[in-house]
């Protein structure tokens, strides 16, 4: 039960509606675009200014309570779900475009402002935010810096990091703190690089500066289409061996297709093996040249088609059809555990291969939709909770297939973050050295350890005490009703 | 090796260390701290020159035995080094792959990729490709009290952990010495050219490069710089013959040869229409250039003051006009180079005979002006009587609590490199 005396002084602080204490008011917080970790706040607050969440954040402090940041919520490893209980600290009514300079190419935007609308508002001027997640209509830039983000583009582009140029930051005691800056390489350690990715656990972000990036002369768009699996991974090799970044290159795999084409009617061919969407952007001198290059490629992969998208309309269906999957494959089977493995391009053919054993093995239907520019897999592991056994087989599976990532030298996260359900697979990539040393970096800022307790890391020592102090208030178990 | 050859400022370390392996480096680092000595980690010395002389010094540890290529696979455009391989030695191998990491800093021949992380060094292909903060995907550093700890990782996309490896760039080894560094890497563009403009005074060329940024434009970098650098280029001699003071914007451009060329032409365009004269050199003539102009931060050990300014892209005519006066007023010679898109401009100031307290005064001037538009200035070089009496950092960001914070917490000795950096 949380004390009358803090919700008093969080009303005060922020104002009583701004304050959401009541069980129906507070469930509405309790998930992120997982289905396997939920849990409760015990307080939900949505302020409105740096200012008052760091009074909300001092006030959590003072009480001894954990302080979780949310954005959207469309997390997909539990990092903004309030496991240990605490303050949630809503951003969505910081959600301004608070000035734009096309000259230098920035933008100065509250951490709410949905990714999809800052390149909105930034369009009249040729200008993009480049980060493109596929959740980028619903998330928010906060959430996507805080989870370092990325997206079809990034092959190009590069993920969030590049492109945060400075933020303000409350930390673990309400002071706020201005990170990185408009002039470049200014004096002094790169605590912007590590606050981008932090999953809340060093500061809540509530101001950022992101650079723009100036809209392409020209974009073409292609689907190439496979009745064989291994020709078309081999083709990805095969493009970025040839000297082409495309600026995205994407893959779908199997019954993925049909779904998406069921939802999107974009043309994709639900009979095929495997197709690749690839887009190439940049001066229509380059890409004349590139484009040729490409269909070459394909076709000496064994390439049944390669289609062209013919106009803006085309191509948007095709993009709605790749960014709009997850909730297709929907189609397929109500629940799902995505998995973010990347391993290096040339190993694709053989972990394609593998997740689908895989999968048949533990009786999970699974569907890859991923960005194969990037070697970035996105196994997406189908099934229905009510089913006894489903979850489990369906987790068992996603760590057999994060395992063969990392056994061929990649990494468990590409993108998607570590938050609660990857936190104990760290140490299958780090020694214990290396998270100690994580664990002393996330001292520094936030030595209270209240903020986003037990994300990003293993559940350590000083992940024990939070758990141990905060006592009966602990991570509440809830039936699967979703 | 002679101790002398390891000298800063007149300190002379009494141990050499050369190590092969990074638990070597970890040993050497731990050793330091249990004995409370200074270590000073050596790359190839093209970067000493900057942040303050040590405080102590008592081990030189020289990372250059540490060159392997660890990895690399070219399909997968990622490579692994040791610390102490040469940028040059690195881009030799990429390129015989068509690939390269672009990244220009200066003496990349003798200069190591560890080193010219730890000190922040980039160069104009900035503009085009980023920082190399940017192309750098993982790092394995030995911190002070020995242990060898990983961030990143060896694939192009990676959010597990900490990007802790950040914090390791331009900070001088100040939170333990980088040993392996993984970074993407980049296909080598089709072409390069390289318009050059000549431009009557400073406001026009800044203008120039503005336009120069505009689509369909991508120059992969961007310089103005006046006649002082030119002069240093004696592929341009022919080209600035004749010239009455001026200012040179160069830009080069890659990608096909039909890009580069309607590149070229609609930059020539824009720079004619703001009354400049230009000039094309194609691939082969381009590179000595761009290696010269890169090269113009590299230490000169003459009585020159040199200064790394930076100002927000939007204030960056105001930085140029500063970089222009306040040498100007006091009559001494300057060369300036300006890293246009970037927001980083050098400036070097012929201050021989001219006394310290008047340097600083002009220093002070500068770092006044620098403040009131968003930026800084850090000293890079300084003249020999000025060694010990300048402050090469300027004042420091409300977040120096924080920074000294990590500092104490991964060399609570101040083992590496005492009292060079910002957090000393």
């Amino acid at each position: 039960m949380i004390a009358p005396a803090l919700l008093d002084a969080l009303r005060q602080a922020i104002g009583v509606p701004y304050v959401l204490s009541r069980a129906e008011e507070l469930m509405l917080y309790e998930f992120d675009g997982s289905a396997l970790d939920q849990a409760v706040p015990e307080v939900v607050v949505v302020p409105a200014s740096t200012a008052e969440v760091a009074a909300c954040v001092r006030l959590a402090a003072q009480y001894g309570l954990p302080v979780v940041a949310r954005g959207a919520g469309t997390g997909l490893a539990g990092g903004s779900v309030p496991e240990q209980g605490g303050l949630v600290v809503a951003l969505t009514r910081l959600n301004q475009v608070l000035s734009v300079d096309p000259v230098a190419r920035t933008a100065v935007v509250q951490p709410g402002v949905i990714n999809t609308d800052l390149s909105v508002a930034v369009a009249a001027h040729g200008l993009h935010f480049a980060p493109d997640p596929s959740s980028q209509r619903a998330s928010t830039v906060g959430g996507n810096a805080a989870c370092n983000a990325g997206g079809p583009h990034c092959l190009k582009y590069g993920v969030t990091t590049n492109h945060i140029l400075a933020a303000t930051v409350v930390l673990s005691d309400g002071n706020v703190v201005e990170l990185g800056g408009n002039a470049p390489d200014a004096p002094g350690y790169d605590l912007l690089g590590v606050m981008v990715g932090s999953e809340g656990t060093l500061g809540v972000i509530t101001q950022l500066t992101v650079r723009l990036t100036p809209d392409p002369e020209a974009i073409r768009t292609f689907l190439a289409i496979y009745d064989e699996l291994e020709p078309a991974a081999a083709t990805v090799s095969a493009i970025i061996a040839a000297g082409i970044i495309p600026a995205a290159l994407e893959m779908l795999v199997g019954e993925g297709i049909a779904a998406v084409e069921a939802a999107v009617q974009a043309g994709y061919p639900d009979d095929a093996r495997a197709v690749l969407l690839i887009e190439i952007d940049g001066l229509h001198d380059n890409l004349v040249v590139e484009a040729e290059r490409i269909a070459a490629i394909c076709s000496a992969h064994g390439a049944r088609e390669l289609r062209a998208a013919a106009d803006e309309a085309q191509r948007a269906k095709l993009w709605a059809g790749r960014k709009g999957a997850l909730a297709a494959c929907g189609r397929i089977a109500p629940h799902y555990h995505i998995q973010d493995g990347v391993v290096p391009r040339s190993r694709l053919p053989e972990l394609l291969r593998l997740t689908e054993e895989v999968a048949e093995r533990h009786a999970i239907k699974v569907v890859n939709i991923f960005h194969a520019g990037d070697g970035n897999l996105h196994p997406l592991l189908l099934f229905d909770l009510r089913e006894p056994g489903a979850r489990e087989r369906a987790i068992a599976a996603s760590e057999e297939i994060l395992r063969a990532c990392v056994s061929v030298g990649g990494t468990i996260s590409g993108e998607h973050g570590i938050g609660i359900e990857k936190r104990d697979y760290l140490s299958w990539i780090f020694s214990p050295d290396d998270l100690a040393a994580f664990a002393e970096l996330r001292a520094v800022f936030d030595p209270s350890g209240l903020l986003n307790p037990c994300k990003l890391l293993p559940m350590g020592s000083s992940c024990a005490d939070i758990r141990h102090a905060r006592g009966a208030l602990k991570a509440l178990e809830r039936g699967a009703w979703i | 090796m002679h101790a002398l050859n390891y000298s800063l400022n007149h300190l002379t370390p009494s141990a050499i260390v050369t190590p092969t392996s990074a638990t070597e480096v970890a040993a050497a680092l731990q050793a330091a701290t249990a004995a409370g000595h200074a270590v000073i980690p050596w790359g190839g010395g093209t970067r000493q020159h900057i942040g303050a002389p040590p405080t102590r010094y008592d081990v030189a540890l020289d990372l250059r035995g540490m060159h392997q290529v660890i990895e690399y696979s070219p399909e997968d455009l990622v490579i692994s080094v040791e610390a102490g391989a040469t940028l040059g030695a690195i881009q030799t191998l990429l390129a015989a792959n068509g690939q390269w990491l672009p990244w220009d800093p200066p003496l990349p021949a003798q200069a190591t990729v560890g080193g010219l992380l730890a000190s922040g060094a980039a160069g104009p292909l900035r503009l085009g490709y980023g920082a190399p903060r940017d192309w750098t995907l993982g790092m394995q550093v030995a911190l002070a009290d020995g242990r060898l700890v990983r961030s990143g990782a060896k694939v192009v996309k990676n959010v597990a952990g900490y990007d802790a490896h950040k914090l390791h760039l331009g900070a001088l080894g100040t939170l333990g010495v980088i040993v392996e560094v993984t970074c993407k890497v980049a296909p080598l563009p089709a072409e390069r050219e390289t318009l050059l403009a000549v431009f009557p005074e400073r406001r026009a060329a800044v203008l120039a490069v503005e336009q120069l940024r505009v689509t369909p434009l991508q120059p992969i970098a961007l310089v103005a710089l006046n006649d002082s650098v030119e002069a240093m280029i004696p592929a341009l001699n022919t080209f600035r013959e004749g010239q009455p003071a001026h200012i040179l914007v160069a830009a080069r451009f890659a990608g096909t040869a039909a890009a580069v060329q309607r590149q070229i032409c609609e930059a020539a365009r824009r720079c004619a229409e703001l009354g400049a004269r230009t000039v094309e050199l194609a691939f082969n003539d381009d590179e000595a250039l761009w290696i010269t102009l890169a090269n113009f931060s590299a230490p000169t050990r003459n009585d020159a003051l040199l200064v790394r300014v930076a100002a927000p892209a939007s204030a960056v005519m105001n930085m140029a006009r500063m970089m222009e006066r306040v040498p100007m007023v006091r009559n001494w010679p300057s060369a300036r180079l300006l890293l246009a898109g970037v927001g980083i401009g050098y400036t070097r100031w012929e201050v021989g005979g001219i006394p310290p307290q008047e340097q600083l005064a002009a220093l002070d001037e500068l770092r006044a002006a620098m403040r009131g538009i968003g930026g800084y200035a850090v000293v890079e070089e300084v003249p020999t009587a000025l060694v010990e009496g300048i402050d090469r950092w300027g004042s420091a960001p409300a977040t120096l609590e924080l920074m000294q914070a990590l500092r104490r917490q991964w060399d609570p000795a101040q083992a590496i490199n005492p009292g060079r950096y910002l957090v000393p």
